[in-house]
């Protein structure tokens, strides 16, 4: 035990009376950054299936990274994506002046952003497909289909997300509750952008020059 | 559909179909008669005592962590007892059917089960013992101690702790379901590949596992993320991180695991979903796939998973011997650096688990050292339990009774860890059943330590001690059965008996097979025990109300609050002053000294989402086992909806004031955890 | 109260149900390694086992004794303030850490000495890796038989390896189906047989003897019956097996296999051979699979007994 009896023979205080301390807007963005820990560690699961589907054996005879790669319409979407994110923050920015039609401008140039980018990679898959690269066609399209798709599955939650964002803030205005959630998607937001240069460095332009 | 479906298929029903239903089969007879009596006795009184409402309102749509732990723990031990049904029949099996001459009855060759039934139920076994048995518990005990340890009224996510809950029940429903409409997975917990891929598991049984799995897998995320925000965020004043109960570093440390490794077997069984569903090709053998792939994400979540499972253990060893050897833990810091070693370690040694794939001799000695370090940290543990006991003085209640065995089967288990560890030795008892006595000393000792906690915290919950007589019965004949299982099942290996075998073609295995069934007749009554041990002591229990601190030499926060707790948790945050709080708190005199006043607090309100999350998750895992596309898709768009509906709700809470937490203080020995709410807060006031 | 210690005693007494691995012929196969890298394999289970005992056995010993003598009613010596020792702590990560070095370096040495791919146990000659003239044998496993092809001589069989004492045998191994594992106990190293890979294994064995080999790894509702014989015997005996399997009047080309790959239980292990194989046979499985190949078992043989459903399909069979 490392707790002292004072010398005055007093007890140390037994009991706190008060606030508990702790901040609840901290303690649950401390939960979501948790959340995204889990959520990279997915895509840490989905990247290293790619790394072992990168290989040769794995085309089956199919096209390999070099004949499906399209370098300058992805880094169409990256660009969409990173100003969507710049969109957001800016909107985000606004909560400091409490400027609730500033948040929701930031937040809608967000969501046609992501728009775009996701209009962007359905047609990038649909001229792969048009070309008989399917995600049934080997081993290696599939974990490329898969890892892209399920960073447009959760760009597709963000939107919806801030679809909500919209209404709520609309009706509740910015409230604590409200600017935490706001803060949370920026976090969101951003993760997603982070993975998406990954992928962009690792499978586009990796399998481009390879 | 994108894939080569064996079987009929229609929009309305998916593949279900009349003859899914095995009503040929006497063994699933028997065992839909059994469950629906079992469920019967449960819901027979409740209509007839008229407690529906009561369920609803207290259990069903509670927040409260004790209540979510407590139906936690109930979870895992009927699907312990399930999973134990599922052992005894394989043993069985196996001593019914050794020898081309054994005799065959029903519609097996040998033995009583035909192979594709004894393989749906070790792999149900091993499921079931694992992610629904243990995992709950131990999720459970967490969810109730460690708010308690660290002074918290509780959880970070209250809500959120209620809807893990129940996507964990709806993972073991869909595991029962398997056993009435269709079939389970044959290919064994891990499910390799390309076993699991269509054309060789071409029944629903591998999609009920896989969607079971990803199902309750979402809920240890989401508990992972509330435990370690708890821990984090919301410890009383003065609980520095060097006070901290060792419990819940080890939770933390544990959650910590949880929540970055569920996900890797998320990944891994997604892609299996992806080449059973869609028709891709991951894991095939054939055009481009790589079963290696699955081996390794498996395993990557396995290994750290099989620490998730046991550093809850050696901490409620920790707290466990030390409270009853009337000693500070030895070596306290020592043992959190350990426990974090361990937790870190454990994630470069995965490949253990397939040292003959022919990773070449580097890959496999690379592994095998890494491995072998393990061991240090968990000696080093060993030594400093040891080292508590040292100069201390025991009291052998049945909590330190099992502690002291599961010390016992650690070193064994151990020991032959390490002998597995080397390829070498490897390569001549893999997938032997040495390496399955090796695991299942290890999972006993954490049952054995399950055991030891429900009875240690009990009367803390529940406010009446077990029988300590029964609870010594069943220690012994499960001890005993232990011994005598795994010891034959040791030397089996050494024979070169292999696993999985519904058919064993050596006679000379016979008299170690018949020692092991002879283990398991020990088990049995060791269950006649364990029920007996409840029923007395649920019998008796007016005559056992305890204090706050039942065995008397508790020495952590928990031990703090009356028994049973009440529904706040603490009536005033404690400051916390010293590791081991209540042992200094006694040692100055001030153990008994309650708060001058008391003020309010506010509380979380019950609610119907987790529920209504719990019920659409069972709908969404059935249809997609089913390939019912309109059931699984209205029902994911339903917890969506719900999701983003509940967040539109702005009131989650109520205000419980000062004088009503004085008047229930004043009357906490006549309340109980089973009791309503309400009615405690009107005993309070006096009207009743 | 239960006295602990009868307790562990009991259990600590349960090992002398294994005396019986002292005999010779008493079925703990793995304490008779026949061949230099079973042998190996042997060895070094001994050397681990005993150094892990330095530590396992004082630990054990220790923690009965503590568990006995602290007891509350021993009125032994009681110090509650007695939990920290910078000495011990020492001890404690520094003992297990010397035994590890130990064990690493011994697994380090006996890896090299048992890879399946080239067990380093069997060169007889230093430089000369596998022994001289090695006997290849191309091995696939299928739903649920083990099909051994000898390309050299152009014979194969079901269910019966037959080699030569004194002569180091080379596998390559594959599977048209699922994954299985190839193990003789006693004799080989195991490794894994997987479906569009190929793997490795080699043995010696010096003596003459008859042996069992199965799958290690589940591979489905035939997976118990996969049993096959392992029967070492004389070069000269070997020769004339090899020439009477040279005269089986049932052949192996690819397209014979694939319906010798449909799923089918072999239940009394029967041995089958043939003879004019083609030699590249197991070639042409392994890509065969790679490109697809599958042989699907039937739904019905997850609800239903084997012999209900299972289409038997061998192509005839001497002995």
């Amino acid at each position: 035990m490392d707790a002292q009896v004072p010398r005055d023979g007093k007890l140390p205080p037994l009991w706190h009376y008060g606030h508990e301390g702790h901040d609840e807007i901290s303690t649950k963005t401390l939960g979501f950054w948790l959340y995204m820990i889990s959520d990279s560690l997915i895509f840490g699961g989905l990247f290293a299936a790619y790394g072992v589907l990168d290989q040769p054996m794995s085309f089956a005879g199919g096209p390999g990274p070099a004949q499906i790669m399209h370098p300058v319409a992805a880094f169409g979407q990256t660009l969409a994506v990173l100003t969507s994110v710049l969109a957001y923050s800016l909107g985000t920015l606004a909560m400091k002046t409490n400027n609730k039609a500033g948040v929701l401008l930031g937040i809608v140039g967000a969501m046609v952003l992501a728009v775009i980018f996701l209009g962007l990679e359905f047609n990038d898959f649909a001229v792969l497909y048009a070309h008989g690269a399917t995600l049934q066609r080997s081993g290696f399209l599939a974990a490329f289909f898969i890892l892209i798709a399920t960073h447009g599955l959760h760009m597709m939650f963000g939107l919806l997300w801030m679809a909500v964002m919209l209404v709520q803030v609309g009706r509740y205005g910015l409230s604590k509750e409200i600017v935490m959630r706001l803060l949370n998607l920026r976090l969101f937001w951003q993760f997603q952008a982070s993975v998406w240069v990954c992928v962009y460095i690792y499978v586009y332009l990796r399998g481009t020059f390879s | 559909m994108l894939v080569d479906l064996q079987g009929p298929w229609s929009p309305l029903f998916g593949r279900l179909t009349l003859a899914s239903i095995p009503y040929s089969n006497p063994i699933i007879i028997f065992a839909f008669v059994f469950t629906a009596l079992a469920g019967l006795a449960v819901v027979v009184p409740v209509l007839y005592y008229r407690k529906v409402g009561y369920i609803f309102r207290e259990w069903l749509t509670s927040v409260d962590h004790k209540k979510i732990g407590v139906m936690y723990i109930i979870l895992g031990l009927v699907m312990m007892f399930r999973g134990f049904v599922d052992g005894m029949m394989i043993r069985t099996q196996q001593v019914m059917a050794d020898g081309p001459h054994s005799p065959g009855v029903m519609e097996a060759q040998h033995g009583y089960l035909p192979p594709s039934h004894f393989d749906q139920i070790y792999s149900s076994h091993g499921t079931l013992m694992i992610l629904f048995a243990v995992t709950p518990i131990l999720t459970g005990l967490g969810n109730i101690i460690v708010p308690l340890q660290i002074g918290a009224r509780d959880m970070a996510f209250p809500t959120m702790n209620a809807i893990s809950l129940w996507l964990t029940a709806v993972g073991a429903m869909l595991i029962m379901a398997s056993l009435f409409i269709g079939d389970f997975s044959d290919a064994g917990w891990v499910g390799l590949t390309p076993l699991t891929e269509l054309p060789y598991s071409p029944s629903v049984g591998v999609d009920y596992w896989m969607w079971a799995i990803q199902i309750s897998s979402i809920g240890t995320t989401l508990n992972a993320i509330n435990i370690i925000t708890t821990i984090v965020g919301m410890r009383a004043p003065g609980m520095r991180w060097d006070r901290l109960p060792i419990f819940t570093w080890t939770t933390l440390s544990t959650n910590i695991i949880g929540l970055t490794a569920f996900p890797i077997l998320g990944v891994a069984l997604a892609l299996l979903g992806a080449d059973r569903y869609l028709g891709t090709h991951f894991y095939t053998a054939g055009l481009g796939g790589n079963l290696m792939l699955y081996t390794d994400l498996f395993w990557i979540w396995g290994h750290p998973e099989v620490y998730f499972l046991v550093l809850p253990s050696f901490g409620i060893l920790s707290e466990v011997i030390a409270t009853f050897s009337e000693k500070p833990l030895f070596g306290y810091i020592t043992m959190v650096a350990a426990t974090f070693a361990i937790a870190g370690i454990s994630w470069a040694v995965w490949l253990h688990h397939f040292f003959t794939m022919g990773a070449g001799p580097w890959v496999n000695t690379f592994f095998s050292v890494a491995t072998m370090l393990v061991g240090i940290p968990t000696g080093v543990k060993v030594f400093n339990w040891m080292f508590t006991m040292y100069r201390g003085r025991i009291t052998y209640t049945t909590p330190m009774l099992w502690s002291v065995a599961a010390l016992i089967l650690l070193l064994v288990g151990g020991l032959t860890g390490v002998m597995l560890a080397n390829p070498a030795i490897d390569y001549t008892v893999h997938n032997s059943v040495f390496v399955i006595a090796h695991f299942h000393c290890m999972v006993l000792l954490i049952a054995f330590t399950i055991f030891a906690a429900v009875i240690y915290w009990y009367p803390k919950v529940f406010g009446y001690k077990l029988d300590e007589r029964n609870g010594t019965w069943f220690f012994a004949t499960f001890t005993a059965g232990t011994a005598i299982t795994f010891t034959a099942m040791f030397g089996l290996g050494f024979m070169g008996e292999t696993r999985r075998l519904d058919y064993l073609y050596d006679p000379s295995w016979q008299p170690l097979l018949i020692v092991e069934e002879l283990g398991i007749f020990v088990y049995v009554l060791s269950c006649y025990f364990f029920c007996r041990m409840f029923y007395v002591s649920i019998r008796d229990r007016n005559l056992n109300r305890c204090g706050a601190d039942p065995w008397g030499t508790s020495r952590t926060l928990e031990w703090m609050t009356h028994s049973p707790v009440p529904f706040y948790n603490f009536a005033v945050t404690p400051h916390v002053n010293a590791r081991d709080e209540l042992a200094f708190r006694r040692s100055v005199g001030a153990d008994e000294t309650p708060p001058d006043h008391y003020e309010a607090i506010h509380m979380p309100k019950n609610t119907m989402i987790p529920v209504l999350i719990g019920v659409l998750a069972f709908g969404f895992g059935f249809g997609m086992v089913w390939r019912i596309w309109w059931m699984a898709g209205l029902s994911l768009l339903g917890i969506i909806a719900l999701v983003i509906f509940r967040s539109f709700v702005h009131d989650h809470g109520y205000l419980l004031s000062g004088e009503d937490i004085a008047r229930m203080e004043g009357k906490a020995s006549q309340m109980s955890i089973m009791s309503e709410t309400q009615d405690e807060m009107a005993m309070a006031e006096g009207v009743h | 109260m239960v006295n602990i210690k009868f307790l562990a005693r009991l259990a600590a007494l349960s090992p002398l149900l294994l005396l019986g691995a002292c005999s010779g012929n008493d079925g703990f196969r793995l304490f008779h390694p026949v061949g230099p890298v079973a042998s190996a394999e042997f060895h070094y289970t001994l050397i681990s086992t005993g150094v892990m005992m330095l530590i396992i056995v004082p630990t054990t010993v220790l923690t009965c004794v503590f568990a006995y003598r602290y007891r509350k009613s021993a009125n032994a010596s009681y110090d509650p303030s007695w939990s920290h020792s910078l000495p011990l702590e020492l001890l404690m990560w520094g003992v297990p850490l010397l035994i590890v070095v130990a064990l690493a370096y011994f697994t380090y040495q006996s890896v090299f000495l048992v890879n399946p791919a080239g067990p380093e146990s069997l060169n007889e000659t230093p430089g000369m890796a596998m022994g001289s003239d090695p006997l290849q044998v191309d091995v696939v496993t299928t739903d649920w038989q083990w099909l051994f092809i000898y390309p050299g001589q152009k014979i194969a069989t079901i269910d019966d390896l037959v080699v030569p004492a004194g002569r180091t045998v080379q596998f390559r191994l594959t599977s048209a189906t699922v994954t299985n594992d190839f193990y003789i106990p006693q004799v080989a190293p195991m490794i894994d047989v997987m479906p569009g890979m190929r793997t490795l294994d080699a043995f010696r064995v010096d003596h003459t003897g008859t042996y069992e080999g199965f799958s290690a790894d589940f591979s489905g509702a035939g997976f118990s019956w996969m049993q096959f014989a392992t029967r070492i015997v004389s070069p000269d005996d070997f020769a004339k097996w090899v020439a009477q399997t040279q005269t089986a009047p049932s052949h192996l080309d690819y397209a014979g296999f694939q319906k010798l790959a449909q799923p089918t239980i072999n239940e009394d292990a029967k041995p089958a051979y043939f003879s004019d194989v083609d030699p590249k046979l197991w070639d042409e499985v392994y890509t065969g699979v790679q490109q697809g190949a599958v042989y699907p078992v039937p739904k019905e043989t997850q609800t239903k007994a084997p012999e209900a459903k299972m289409p038997n399909a061998r192509p005839g069979s001497t002995s």
